[in-house]
C-alpha cells in the first residue's frame, strides 16, 4: 500500500507540476517579455546622480488587472528602490513587501538573494528634480515555476527530514536510558503485569509477562497525556520489543500495525503542546470536543487494524502466520 | 466535570518529573547501578535516529513535492462539493486532507484560520479539534516502522487512514453538538 501511495504522490506531483506549467505557459501568466507600466513618486525629488534612491511605486489597479488577467487587487502604494548604474536604471520593490499575484511568484522565482522584485526600467530618464515618473518595469522571463517548485521542496524537505530525525537523538537517549533502568530495577515488570489483562485482546500475539506491554502502556500514557516528546520514544522502545518476537523483520506484524493504529488515532485528554501554543487558553473549550473524537477515532483506529487483519491478503503476509 | 479536568492537569504536569526522577530512585533501592545502566540504555538514542533518516526523508520529500505541485489543492478542492454535500464546511476540508500528511502544515492550517475567522468561531474549532485528535500518520509510519526496518507495513496505512477520515467527520459533527 506504501509503494503505490508513495509512487502515485511522486508521479501525481511530476504531472500536476507539468500540466500547471504549460498551462501557465499557454496563457502567458507571467507576461514574459511585457512591461509593467508603474508611477514612480520620489519624496526629494530625482537626483540623477544618486546610485540608489528610496521611491515609491504605485501600480494603477485597472491597468494591472488587465495586463496580467488577475483578480488580486494592488496596493495603493509600495515601497522601493530606484538604482542607477552604467548598465542601466532598475526599480526594485522593498524587502518582503505584499505584492499581488502573478507579481508575488515572478518574485520568488526570479529573486536570487532575498524577497525583492527588481526589474529593468524601460523608457525615457526622469526629469532632475521631478516628484512624480511615469515609466514600466521590465521582469526577468519567469518560467516552468512549478517544476522548480518540485524540486526545490523535495531537496528542502529531505533536508527537514535529517534535521527532524537528528533532533529526536536527545530525547531518545534520555528516554532509552530511563527505560533500561525500569527494566533493571524491575518496575517494567510490575507494570506489565499489571496492564497485561487491559491490553492482552489488542495484542494476542505478544506472550504473557512481555516487557513489550509495559512499553505500549507508556507510550500511550505519554500520547494521552499530551507528552509528545515522550511518546516517540517510548513507542519506538515497544516496537523495539515488539520487533524480537517478529519473524519476518522487515514485515510488520499485527501487534505493530495494532500499536500504530492506535498512535495515529493519537488518544490524547491533554492537548497536544503545539496546539496549546498555537490557541492559548482557548484551546480548554475543546476540551471535551478533543476527547470525545480522540476516543471515536480510536475505537474506529482499533477496529480497523482487527478487521482488516482478516482480510485474505492481509493473512498471507502475516509474519506470525502459522501455516 | 472540573475535578476531572484539574486532575488531568496535574496529571499532566507531575507525571514526567516523577518518571525522570522515580525510575532511577527506585533503581537505587533496588541497587541498581544506575548510572551504568542509565547510560548503557542511552547510547542506543543516536543509532535509532540515525536509523529513521531514510524513512523519514522519503516520506517527508514527497509529500512535500506533492504540496508543492498543486496537486493538494486540486484534491481539496476537488472534495469540497461531495463533502459539502454531508455538511462539512468547505472551509476545514484544507485541514481534514493536510493532517495524515503534514503536522507543520496542518499547525499552519490552524494560524492561518485563527487569523481568518477568529479564536471562537466554530470553524477554528473544528479545525483545531481535528488538530488535537489525530496525529500526523505518515509521520507516525515512518518514524515507528522506520527504527525497526519495517518496509512491508500490511494494513497499516488504510487501517491508520480509516481512522484519520472518521475523526475529520467525528471532529465536525461533536463540535456541531456542542457549541453549534
Amino acid at each position: 500500500m506504501l509503494n503505490y501511495i508513495w509512487g502515485g504522490l511522486i508521479v501525481v506531483s511530476l504531472i500536476f507540476a507539468l500540466v500547471g506549467d504549460i498551462r501557465d505557459f499557454a496563457a502567458d501568466t507571467y507576461r514574459n517579455g511585457s512591461a509593467l507600466p508603474v508611477e514612480v513618486h520620489f519624496s526629494d525629488g530625482y537626483d540623477n546622480d544618486a546610485r540608489r534612491q528610496d521611491i515609491a511605486v504605485v501600480l494603477d489597479s485597472t491597468v494591472y488587472r488587465s495586463l496580467y488577467a488577475s483578480s488580486d487587487k494592488p496596493a495603493s502604494r509600495y515601497d522601493g528602490i530606484l538604482i542607477q548604474t552604467e548598465r542601466g536604471r532598475q526599480l526594485r520593490f522593498a524587502d518582503g513587501e505584499k505584492l499581488p499575484e502573478p507579481l508575488a511568484t515572478i518574485r520568488s522565482s526570479t529573486s536570487r538573494r532575498s524577497d525583492d522584485l527588481a526589474g529593468a526600467v524601460t523608457g525615457p530618464e526622469p526629469p532632475v528634480g521631478a516628484n512624480q515618473w511615469t515609466t514600466a518595469m521590465q521582469f526577468e522571463p519567469v518560467r516552468w515555476v512549478k517544476l522548480n517548485a518540485i524540486a526545490q521542496a523535495a531537496i528542502e524537505f529531505a533536508e527537514t527530514a535529517v534535521t527532524i530525525a537528528l533532533s529526536l537523538i536527545g530525547g531518545l537517549a534520555l528516554w532509552l536510558g530511563l527505560l533500561k533502568i525500569a527494566e533493571a530495577s524491575g518496575i517494567l515488570y510490575a507494570l506489565v503485569r499489571l496492564t497485561q489483562p487491559l491490553l492482552r485482546p489488542l495484542f494476542p500475539e505478544v506472550p504473557d509477562d512481555h516487557p513489550a506491554f509495559g512499553l505500549i502502556v507508556l507510550n500511550l500514557s505519554a500520547n494521552m497525556l499530551g507528552l509528545g516528546n515522550a511518546a516517540t520514544p517510548l513507542g519506538i522502545k515497544a516496537m523495539q520489543e515488539l520487533q524480537t518476537l517478529n519473524p519476518v523483520p522487515n514485515t510488520a506484524t499485527n501487534s505493530m500495525v495494532m500499536l500504530l493504529a492506535m498512535n495515529t488515532a493519537s488518544v490524547q485528554i491533554v492537548p497536544p503542546v503545539l496546539l496549546v501554543a498555537i490557541m492559548g487558553l482557548h484551546v480548554n473549550q475543546l476540551f471535551f470536543s478533543i476527547l470525545i473524537t480522540t476516543t471515536l477515532s480510536l475505537i474506529v483506529a482499533i477496529t480497523a487494524a482487527k478487521l482488516l487483519g482478516r482480510l485474505r491478503r492481509y493473512r498471507a503476509s502475516d509474519p506470525g502466520a502459522t501455516d | 466535570m472540573n475535578i476531572l479536568r484539574l486532575i488531568i492537569d496535574y496529571a499532566a504536569a507531575f507525571v514526567l518529573p516523577l518518571i525522570i526522577v522515580g525510575f532511577p530512585l527506585y533503581g537505587m533501592i533496588r541497587k541498581v547501578r544506575v548510572y551504568e545502566v542509565f547510560v548503557e540504555g542511552a547510547k542506543e538514542g543516536f543509532n535509532v535516529a540515525i536509523t529513521i533518516i531514510p524513512y523519514l526523508v522519503a516520506i517527508l520529500f514527497a509529500i512535500a513535492m506533492f504540496r508543492a505541485s498543486g496537486a493538494l489543492e486540486f484534491l481539496i478542492d476537488g472534495l469540497r462539493p461531495v463533502l459539502s454535500w454531508i455538511n462539512i464546511p468547505a472551509e476545514v476540508i484544507p485541514m481534514g486532507i493536510v493532517r495524515p500528511l503534514t503536522g507543520s502544515g496542518s499547525a499552519a492550517i490552524v494560524l492561518d484560520m485563527i487569523s481568518q475567522y477568529g479564536e471562537d468561531s466554530i470553524l477554528v474549532k473544528m479545525a483545531a479539534t481535528m488538530f488535537g485528535s489525530t496525529e500526523t500518520t505518515f509521520y507516525v509510519i515512518a518514524v515507528y516502522f522506520g527504527a525497526v526496518h519495517v518496509r512491508k507495513t500490511r494494513h497499516a496505512v488504510p487501517a491508520g487512514l480509516i481512522a484519520d477520515i472518521f475523526a475529520m467527520f467525528a471532529a465536525v459533527y461533536v463540535v456541531l453538538l456542542l457549541f453549534g
